[in-house]
């Protein structure tokens, strides 16, 4: 009998996924182009704030320098494209150095956190690096635009928006799968004990540091790849990209979905975006909400005091307390 | 040669107005292990409430003294409703002052708009003088009369009050003076709200040099003071100070030599002081 309902509950979430996918695949049908890039945002940065949360959720690591892996791969695709040429195999060459880009960057920060240690000083020095970044990029006018910025046009199929949504998506289907099976392999596992207790791991006989820098190394490989795909959604990019706002977006994103479950990061940017457009939609009516950035921190600080563990988190304590409540009662 | 003492002077006055910033954050950091991603932002607001002030009234002292009063009253705020609540995780920690610097930022620019406001030297300070060559600033040497004034008094008070005994125990081990009956809590918070104090001082100084006001202001300065902790030891008053001094006349230099690496060099500093020297340059870090 157990077994039974045990199947039954994993088949009505086949059902409600599919159902989901299904939407989402017919959504260009009724969505303009403008929604349709909302939408497609959403995908990308749900990448990006996945790509922190296995470094914020699964091993407890404050990376305040994450937006240089996102800025570091639209850049790689605006420089590429604005000051040579706008093509397919420009686009994989500029893949190609995002990934290698990100890897250095990751081994770098892996180094120092080995030796740095305390979470403090892990979220100084990220956060030291990604200025550094910024002003590099700031300081190489003549290459990035600096903040002025450099807007430039994409190869086809990709400038078509209904191509790129379906491209979007994708993306954001292969890295979750490839994502939750790095979270559920061996280091993965790792990681988990990492985050829970790094002394009694290290007792285990885990070599910690290693896991943790292949974990940088895959985060900052996703944000990476999110950084092309959103430098090809955006088809421009300035210093902002790599600002620490960027980085508090995926904060924002994977915590208010729920950190340590990948998944809640979907749903976190979701919400955020959709939150914001429905505000800056608003801003007509009432000019407070051209200020968009004062809900985002209100939010902010709403979620980490009240809902820490973000709305996957509460979903998950609201059925656990109705499930405990009909094993409470008495079975007739 | 009177270029190299114009620098270094200018560097030293600038040390000593990142030294308001820096000594608060790291006595906050010591005392109570939270580092304050929201200083910036008092120090913004201390600008801005200066600005505003003197612009209207056109007394210095009075605008001084409310943008004191206003840092006061929002690190009471701050440490009350918020961080008191996230005390022992330092991830929380974290994220709520930068919550609360994101917001007071926006507060910041729906109160006086994004654009730059203007604010003067008062007239007692906008002169300069010629020295053999050399030119000083008036306001930067009144810069520095604070700047040592500050370091002095909160020296003073931290080795010779009973305040400051109980904050220099609570830095070494404030479970052990919770034990002894005194109630540490309350000293948290009067110690968050006099760092936010100093900031807010740091920021109504920094108006009248910079001559404008604009609102990321607080983030820049912020991360010097950043630094200046990392750089002169978590959690040590004097390395604050020495830090301080250190990076003041670091910045103008290089601002002089190679202009494009004044805002990269900085943060290499701290990255290669975090790598290879974790207990500051000094060696002056709290050990706990």
């Amino acid at each position: 009998m157990k077994k039974l309902t045990g199947k039954k509950v994993l088949s009505t979430k086949v059902i409600l996924l599919g159902i989901l996918i299904l939407i989402t695949l017919a959504l260009p049908l009724f969505l303009g182009v403008k929604n349709m890039t909302v939408v497609s945002r959403i995908f990308v940065f749900a990448v990006y704030a996945m790509a922190y949360d296995i470094l914020r959720g699964y091993t407890g690591f404050i990376n305040l320098g994450f937006a240089l892996f996102l800025g570091g791969g639209a850049y790689f695709v605006g420089i590429m494209f604005a000051q040579l040429t706008s093509s397919i195999p420009m686009l994989l060459l500029a893949i190609l150095g995002t990934v290698i880009y990100c890897i250095l960057w990751a081994l770098l920060i892996g180094k120092v956190a080995a030796s740095g240690g305390s979470v403090l000083a892990t979220a100084m020095i990220t956060m030291a690096f990604g200025e550094i970044m910024r002003n590099v990029m700031d300081n190489a006018r003549g290459l990035s635009g600096g903040s002025d910025g450099l807007s430039f046009k994409i190869p086809k199929p990709f400038s078509n928006r209904i191509f790129f949504y379906y491209a979007c998506f994708v993306f954001m289907i292969i890295m979750y799968i490839i994502l939750r099976k790095f979270v559920n392999s061996p280091t993965g596992r790792v990681l988990q004990g990492v985050r829970e207790n790094e002394q009694r791991a290290i007792f285990l006989g885990f070599n910690t540091n290693r896991a943790r820098t292949i974990a940088l190394i895959v985060a900052g490989v996703s944000a990476g790849l999110a950084g092309v795909m959103y430098g090809l959604l955006t088809r421009f990019i300035n210093t902002d990209g790599m600002a620490m706002q960027m980085t508090y977006n995926a904060m924002l994103y994977s915590l208010l979905g729920g950190t340590g479950t990948l998944f809640g990061a979907i749903i976190g940017s979701s919400v955020v975006i959709v939150f914001q457009n429905v505000l800056l939609d608003l801003r007509g009516v009432l000019p407070i909400f051209e200020r968009w950035l004062l809900f985002f921190g209100l939010l902010y600080i709403v979620v980490i005091m009240f809902m820490p563990t973000g709305i996957v988190g509460f979903a998950k304590s609201i059925i656990k307390k109705r499930n405990d409540k009909r094993k409470m009662k008495p079975k007739p | 040669m009177s270029n190299i003492i114009t620098i270094l002077f200018n560097g030293i006055s600038e040390g000593c107005l990142i030294f308001l910033m820096a000594s608060s954050l790291s006595i906050i950091l010591g005392l109570m292990g939270v580092v304050n991603f929201a200083h910036g932002t008092l120090f913004l607001w201390g600008a801005y409430v200066f600005g505003w002030i003197y612009n209207l009234t056109g007394s210095f002292l009075l605008a001084i003294v409310a943008a004191i009063v206003v840092g006061f009253g929002l690190g009471f705020l701050f440490e009350k409703v918020f961080i008191s609540r996230v005390y022992g995780n330092v991830s929380a920690q974290i994220m709520v002052t930068l919550g609360l610097q994101i917001v007071f930022t926006e507060i910041c620019r729906v109160f006086w708009g994004a654009q730059q406001i203007v604010v003067a030297r008062p007239p007692f300070l906008s002169g300069n003088s010629n020295i053999g060559g050399v030119i000083i600033i008036h306001y930067r040497v009144f810069l520095i009369l604070i700047g040592v004034l500050v370091a002095v008094g909160v020296q003073l008070i931290l080795s010779r009050s009973r305040i400051g005994m109980v904050i220099r125990a609570g830095v070494q081990n404030p479970n052990m003076v919770d034990a002894l009956g005194i109630n540490i809590k309350r000293y948290f918070t009067i110690v968050f709200a006099c760092g936010a104090a100093l900031a807010g001082l740091g920021g109504a100084l920094y108006a009248p040099l910079n001559g404008t006001l604009n609102s990321t202001m607080g983030a820049s300065t912020q991360l010097m003071a950043f630094i200046v902790v990392v750089v002169g030891g978590m959690g040590s008053f004097v390395g604050s100070a020495i830090g301080s001094l250190f990076l003041g006349i670091m910045v103008a230099l290089i601002a002089w030599l190679v202009p494009s690496l004044s805002l990269i060099a900085p943060a290499l500093l701290m990255a290669l002081v975090l790598i290879f020297k974790p207990s500051g340059l000094f060696g002056l870090a709290v050990k706990k």
